[in-house]
């Protein structure tokens, strides 16, 4: 009581001693606010923190900055917005939490602040952002439950927007004449062709480590070979021929891959090619500040980007984060703030300046965003083809991905079969969704 | 208040903080645990809002292989480590019971891995495990040698011997503290007896150690079914299961799949399990005591 | 010592030697390769040619440097404050552990509280509880049912002073992780005090008692100072346990009270396994235990013969 009576008459005293000097500035009321932020720890993110002191030169909100890595943020999140008042005013979640939060009601929806004529920016032009990316983090409610639609509303805003590409050594193609691959046959046959050409090297860096790890990369398969999880009734496929096909190809490209691929997590994958020991790296397009970065790699300048390789169709991930404003959170209005000023046309050019993620049309097909990354344009074409499906968002699949993970890796390293290996994860996981109450209305 | 009455609650004032410190943060917890593995209970509720589901949690675990094969990783670790430990613990004990110049500074530098950190050990040993850049397969790659997929294909072993090396000396400094303390008349006489090395070692050494040995290597069983950050920070359990031990379920139960009640359930199998264990050791002593208690009298009775 | 030593074959002084070297060498490794950058770490050149770099330790400290270090853009590791808050919780910890500890061995051993026996055997039950066991009902309690309403009398108080929201809790805050390591600890601090306190004669007791002492100055006075090994040698392993510990600290601190071995496994984020300030971060939570190890391995030796070749 006695703290909130002083912010406003310090608030108050501020404001008057601005109206002689400044002209309207949307930001003067929440000068000095310290917002306290849940950010994880990631390349965009780190680029996020570059930017952030310019936010505050600008608005004069100071911010806080707790950096978690992912499972981890997710974890505290979990604690954090369960209480009646929270510590965090604003958060990035990963994916797949939305299903959480906003099941449990823990995150704000974004629609009246984007009315508050006070606090939303005219010239903020959401349809900029990247459909595929508001649809996949930013809506719930619609179709499945999960994504946009007519029931849907908006809870977050997509800010790291991830999806795949295929990073291939330029000097290792030319060297042996070889061709960047278009589909999954090609793909697959170059990743075992390349140990026999260069001895020592793999062929594609995966990860496939036990858990979350191995079943990333095969869901990152199952997409473009034309395979779901489930269908349209919730009945679990993942068993199915375009899911043994996923499960196969996983296997192919681990068994081909650089030494130690069976317990890479997705840090020692990348590590083997910025290594120079792998030819091809198939995963999110964070990297690609690492791979130029020479205290990091040893392959700057030798890689050359290209769209994920088509299957049965295009269809590259969707991953990344998320920003939203939890429920519970203290300065919500300041904490809506620097939500828009970061997803801004100006922040988003910022952030990709520097050597993060954009999530805006406009950022990828900036001149001056491309002429310092070149690949820009490749990973914007890259962004058109994903596919918001490629993982369904639901609050029992945290449990479904460990199965998932862990049989995968069993069928890595132990030679389990993958169609029994498969059966067994589809049945477990009728179970739990049969648990979950997803076979009701059957 | 007399001085006598305050002598008689003297006692009382000695124990009382350790008591209820004990009581609050220990015994509690344990019987809250109990409660809680009877509910369904997600990170978010209070244990008060969770559904109370009976043995639900209990039924589900039997019911899933993967909590038997985390338990029989637990189990294979504890008895591999235990066993290795202690046939190398005793065994460099008895090898360097010598009177020579430098046993101090061995034993100081033995210490030293018991002392730093489990989750200092666990990223020490992921870096020399590492297939590319690790110290092992660099070496084994310099002699020609092809590289062992250290914590893949072979990742129990590898925290096995992380292991070893981490509790290896421990073992062997109470060995040695033992071997020491042993009445030097009774090894004088089998010396002057002619008893060989062998001998000295089979029929005097090691029977008079074992008290200590059991001690040593409950101590060590006790310890072996706590490891977890050094597996954690090397493995995560994986790949598969292959090395996710109990406890690393549990917390992975917990704060992952957000299961606090099977959590509490799995946590309630392990000190089940632990419980049956020491009790059985327990039991074994006191009967390998009981009989040899009876032999001496039998063999007193002949002579 | 003064006796001679034995001559002995070279084959043992070898073995010594390789024995010193396995133990200790996987610590030296950590220690050089801290001073390394990671290009120099991963590219396999020999171990033993590269330019020491204090890169990794200014990156790791960032936050309670007095300067800025020039290769970072920002400083997201705060492993400063992570390094206070371990010395907090430790030695506080220990320090609790030990009063509350030895109180407790010298009633058990005085006053003929309870059966010896019955107290020994509960103390290893006790011990026997692993930390991951205590996990989910301290996880609950902390963080739900030991809590002050932060609309109270002494939780509005506390809120006022200390800033911060929500109810207060146990949870997120230093006292919250020293209760939990001084519980874990008292079995086996008690424990081994017991095998300490036994060997003091009664009669130096009883002789300050004749002086007029009360109990409690007897025990601070004249049976404190008798067991002074005894205590250092519990206080280092309390300390070791406290300074070490992950599983619970991490569930139970927050922003503001992680310790140490949290930051560690946090920073082996998946994005980025950046070895050298891995391998720093380890370096400094590894020297407080080497310190010990290198001076007082007498106490932790006599410590850990009291628990198991006496107890």
């Amino acid at each position: 009581m006695l703290r909130s009576l002083k912010t406003t008459t310090l608030a108050g005293v501020a404001a008057l001693l601005m109206t002689g000097t400044a002209l309207a500035n949307p930001y003067a009321d929440y000068e000095g606010t310290t917002l306290i932020v849940n950010f994880p720890a990631h390349p965009h993110y780190d680029a996020v923190m570059r930017i952030l002191p310019e936010f505050t030169k600008e608005t004069g909100i100071e911010v806080e900055v707790d950096q978690l890595p992912y499972l981890k943020m997710r974890e505290r999140q979990t604690l954090e917005l369960a209480q009646d008042e929270g510590e965090y005013d604003l958060i990035a979640y990963v994916v797949f939490s939305k299903a959480d939060y906003v099941y449990a009601d823990q995150l704000e929806n974004l629609a009246k602040y984007f009315m508050n004529p006070r606090l939303a920016d005219p010239n903020y032009d959401a349809d900029d952002l990247i459909d595929g990316y508001v649809y996949n983090i930013g809506f719930a409610g619609g179709s499945k439950g999960y994504l946009e639609g007519k029931t849907g509303s908006l809870f977050g805003i997509p800010y790291g927007s991830e999806t795949s590409v295929l990073g291939y050594r330029k000097d290792i193609f030319e060297k042996h004449g070889l061709e960047v691959p278009e589909t999954y046959d090609q793909l697959l046959e170059l990743a075992c062709k390349i140990p026999e050409l260069e001895p020592g090297m793999g062929g594609v860096a995966s990860r496939a480590a036990s858990g979350h790890h191995a079943s990333h990369a095969f869901l990152l398969h199952l997409a473009p070979l034309g395979g779901r999880v489930f269908d349209d009734q919730w009945n679990p496929i993942v068993n199915n021929e375009e899911g043994v096909k996923a499960a196969e190809a996983l296997k192919t490209i681990v068994d081909c891959g650089p030494e130690g691929s069976k317990s890479f997590g997705f840090g020692e994958a990348l590590g083997a090619f910025l290594n120079g020991d792998t030819a091809m790296f198939l995963d999110t397009t964070v990297v690609a500040g690492q791979i130029d970065d020479p205290s990091k790699s040893q392959v700057v300048g030798k890689v050359g980007w290209a769209l994920h390789p088509m299957g049965a169709r295009r269809g590259s991930q969707t991953g990344g984060f998320g920003i939203g404003i939890p429920a519970n959170a203290e300065n919500k209005e300041a904490a809506f703030l620097l939500m828009q000023w970061l997803t801004s046309k100006q922040g988003d050019k910022l952030v990709a300046l520097a050597g993060g993620n954009p999530s805006r049309f406009s950022t990828h097909a900036d001149a001056e965003v491309n002429e310092k990354f070149p690949h820009m344009a490749t990973f914007g074409e890259a962004l058109e083809h994903a596919d918001p499906d490629w993982r369904p968002i639901i609050p029992v699949w945290g449990k479904i991905n460990a199965d998932l993970g862990t049989t995968l890796s069993k069928v890595l390293t132990e030679d389990l079969d993958i169609q029994e290996g498969l059966d067994g994860v589809a049945e477990r996981t009728r179970g739990v969704m049969d648990e979950a109450g997803y076979y009701t209305w059957n | 208040m007399s001085i006598a009455r305050a002598n008689r609650l003297t006692p009382y004032f000695f124990m009382a903080p350790a008591v209820v410190i004990m009581a609050i943060a220990l015994l509690y917890p344990l019987g809250y645990m109990v409660w809680g593995s009877f509910k369904d209970w997600d990170p978010s509720q209070s244990i008060g809002e969770a559904e109370f589901v009976g043995l639900k949690n209990y039924v589900t675990l039997w019911n899933d292989p993967n909590f038997w094969e985390s338990a029989s990783v637990t189990l294979r670790f504890a008895f591999f480590v235990v066993s290795f430990e202690m046939v190398l613990g005793v065994g460099l004990a008895l090898l360097l019971d010598r009177n020579i110049r430098g046993m101090s500074v061995l034993r100081t530098m033995f210490i030293l891995p018991m002392m730093i950190a489990p989750v200092v050990v666990g990223l020490m040993w992921r870096y020399m495990y590492h297939p590319t850049v690790g110290t092992f397969n660099r070496t084994l790659d310099s002699l020609g040698i092809p590289g062992v997929d250290w914590l893949g294909q072979h990742a129990l072993t590898s925290v096995i011997i992380a292991d070893i090396w981490q509790w290896t000396p421990f073992i062997f400094i109470l060995a040695l503290a033992a071997l020491q303390s042993l009445p030097r008349s009774a090894l004088e006489a089998a010396r002057i007896d002619g008893a060989t090395a062998w001998q000295q070692i089979w029929y005097i050494k090691l029977p008079l150690m074992m008290p200590v040995l059991i001690v040593t290597g409950l101590l060590r069983l006790i310890d072996a079914f706590k490891v977890l950050e050094v597996i954690l920070v090397m493995t995560e359990g994986g790949p598969g299961l292959s090395t996710e031990i109990l406890a690393l379920r549990i917390s992975r139960t917990a704060t992952e799949f957000r299961e606090l009640g099977v959590a509490a359930a799995l946590s309630n199998y392990l000190l089940l399990m632990l419980l049956a264990f020491t009790l059985g050791m327990f039991g074994f002593t006191r009967w390998q005591e009981a009989r040899a208690a009876k032999i001496r009298t039998a063999d007193e009775e002949d002579a | 010592m003064s006796q001679a030593y034995e001559k002995q074959n070279p084959a043992f002084y070898a073995l010594l030697a390789a024995l010193v070297f396995m133990s200790v060498g996987p610590v030296l490794l950590m220690f050089t390769n801290s001073f390394k950058l990671d290009v120099d770490i991963t590219s396999g050149t020999s171990g033993l040619l590269f330019f020491p770099t204090i890169q990794n330790y200014e990156t790791a400290l960032c936050d309670i440097l007095w300067y800025e270090p020039k290769h970072l853009e920002f400083c997201s590791l705060k492993f400063g404050g992570a390094f206070i808050n371990s010395l907090i919780i430790a030695l506080i910890s220990t320090f609790l552990t030990l009063v509350i500890g030895c109180m407790a061995a010298y009633g058990l051993v005085r006053f003929r509280f309870m059966g010896r026996d019955t107290v020994s055997l509960t103390t290893l039950m006790v011990r026997m509880v692993p930390p991951a066991v205590l996990l989910v009902p301290v996880f609950g309690l902390w963080n739900n049912e030991f809590c002050l309403d932060r609309d109270g009398l002494v939780g509005g108080a506390i809120r006022d002073t200390f800033g911060g929201r929500g109810d207060v809790c146990l949870a997120g805050t230093h006292a919250g992780i020293i209760l939990v390591y001084v519980a874990m600890n008292l079995p086996f601090v008690i424990w081994i005090l017991q095998s300490f306190i036994i060997q003091v004669p009664r009669s130096l007791e009883e002789a300050a008692r004749v002086d007029g002492a009360g109990p409690f100055q007897v025990f601070f006075k004249v049976v404190l100072p008798l067991i002074k090994p005894g205590l250092a040698a519990a206080a280092i392993f309390t300390f070791r346990i406290a300074w070490n510990e992950y599983l619970l600290a991490s569930a139970l601190s927050d922003r503001n009270t992680r310790t140490v071995p949290i930051l560690i496994v946090n920073n082996m984020s998946e994005f980025n396994v950046e070895w050298g300030v891995i391998m720093a971060t380890g370096m400094l939570l590894a020297i407080p235990p080497i310190i010990f190890t290198l001076f007082a391995s007498r106490q932790i030796i006599t410590g850990m013969t009291a628990g198991a070749v006496k107890g």
